[in-house]
């Protein structure tokens, strides 16, 4: 099986259906009966294979992680709460106080608050670098940083640094590479192919089928020698390429209680096996609504990577040959002008979401990032007048005739 | 020879051992998805037919369960 389509469906070959269903069950369940005390003991010391406490491990969702270890080619995936959630377990596993992470201000609004706010009383610096500045990010690597963290297509800033060249500078130094990889998935963009240690993935957006359900996923390419690292070196002694996933599951993720439920990993199982397709039409989509916008007066700017005028144009056909996913931003003359633009729409909708089959609006300046001041939304690269558009899988005809709507109330 | 294994004093008849001998004398649930370590140290998956046991060694075989690494 190479195609991805045909592994997304067929993939993952899990224990025999009891009555041979080709859609396994949801086990929406707490606990799981063993045998005797032994069983459970040896269950309890990671000496069985064996599914105890669904906060832990659970069959529905441990089949989610499988079908998407076997398309990512990871070495090992954990499926948790949501994509922030895969964020703080993936930092909390590599990093602790008096270590510091390599990132840029150019990521989602709740990840820079996670890093500045939530971690940063705890000890943890993040130190802020232009992903695409290879000497600004080799000087802010030092022997206290754990990690360095960017997003494959920063948003809503439609930025692409040249990942080869991040992980390669990071490897340089000893220190693996976390990639956010939500708005590729590893349909259009391979993380292990091109040397990303980990990748974490809000399975929420393309991946749940539509806005059903919350989730993220901590993928392990397996690539990284966790010897390497000082919080996980005890753990590569005893589990060798496994440190990662051993930490995360038998510590941090079980500690922190971010699992996924049962029936959201069945949920986003289900959306697996649409997702090149629904991916597909909403690349193809978001690449003519950016070319339309772009011929369009009363826009500014447009900025999305597929666009022969983006400056990441060619570096994007290279990383991502399948197209840069459904994700655009343009700018008109400012916030009142957005605002009215946006409340003459009838067919796209007004939501904080990103990679629905519904094609979304947003002014992030006004929403996401409302809790950071102007010089700080400067910083992030975060206009007052700049809209954020997720393009669905609709007739894109019909998406034109409503934005047709927004500029006519301009 | 004489190994603890998971934990347990166990004897085998044979009097030389590998790890991958191991495995199967043992017949270890979910080969595939285990993680060996001998005396407290992790030994690589590729070296498992050559790893050789020691009277008294201390042999684990651990999970961690869930999209483990195979």
């Amino acid at each position: 099986m190479k195609g991805f389509a045909t592994r997304a469906i067929h993939g993952a070959q899990l224990k025999p259906e009891a009555h041979g269903s080709l859609r396994p069950p949801v086990y929406d369940n707490v606990a799981f009966e063993f045998a005797d005390s032994n069983q459970i003991q040896l269950a309890f010391e990671g000496r069985k294979p064996a599914h105890a406490y669904s906060r832990i491990t659970n069959p529905t969702v441990e089949e989610l992680e499988q079908r998407v270890r076997i398309l990512a080619g990871a070495q090992g995936v954990v499926a948790v709460s949501s994509g922030m959630a895969a964020i703080s377990n993936i930092i909390l596993t590599l990093a602790e106080a008096g270590t510091n992470i390599v990132t840029t201000r150019w990521i989602f609004g709740n990840t820079f608050s996670l890093f500045e706010h939530t971690l940063k009383p705890w000890g943890l610096e993040s130190r802020y670098v232009e992903m695409t500045d290879e000497k600004a990010l080799a000087a802010a690597i030092d022997n206290k940083t754990r990690a360095v963290f960017l997003e494959v297509i920063t948003n809503p800033q439609m930025q692409v640094a040249d990942i080869d060249r991040v992980v390669a500078i990071a490897h340089e130094h000893g220190v693996p590479v976390v990639l956010d990889g939500t708005v590729t998935t590893p349909y259009l963009f391979n993380s292990r192919a091109h040397g990303v240690d980990i990748e974490a993935i809000s399975s929420t957006k393309y991946i749940s089928g539509g806005a059903t359900s919350m989730g993220g996923l901590i993928l392990d390419n397996g690539l990284f020698d966790w010897r390497q690292n000082s919080k996980l070196a005890p753990y590569a002694k005893k589990f060798g390429p496994g440190a990662l996933l051993a930490a995360l599951r038998r510590e941090v993720y079980r500690n922190a209680g971010a699992c996924q439920s049962p029936h959201n990993a069945f949920l986003q199982t289900l959306g697996l096996e649409t997702l090149s397709l629904r991916i597909d039409k909403s690349t193809a989509n978001a690449l003519a609504l950016a070319q339309w916008l772009e011929a369009q007066p009363k826009i500014r700017v447009v900025n999305y990577p597929g666009l022969k005028s983006s400056p990441y144009y060619e570096r994007s056909q290279r990383l991502f040959p399948r197209g840069v996913g459904g994700i655009l931003t343009f700018e008109l003359a400012s916030r009142a002008e957005c605002f009215a633009f946006q409340d003459a729409l009838q067919l796209v909708r007004r939501a904080t979401n990103i990679n629905d089959n519904k094609t979304l609006i947003l002014h992030p300046a006004s929403t996401i990032f409302c809790e950071f001041d102007e010089n700080e939304k400067a910083a992030m690269g975060v206009s007052d007048a700049m809209l954020r558009m997720s393009v669905g899988i609709e007739d894109v005809e019909d998406l034109i005739e409503d934005l047709e709507r927004g500029l006519a109330a301009l | 020879m004489q190994l603890v294994v998971n934990g347990k004093n166990e004897s085998f008849s044979a009097t030389r051992l590998t790890v991958a001998e191991l495995l199967q004398l043992t017949g270890v649930e979910s080969p595939e998805m285990v993680s060996v370590q001998l005396n407290e140290e992790f030994v690589d998956r590729a070296q498992y037919p050559s790893t050789s046991l020691k009277e008294n060694d201390a042999v684990d075989f651990l999970y961690f369960m869930g999209g483990g690494a195979q």
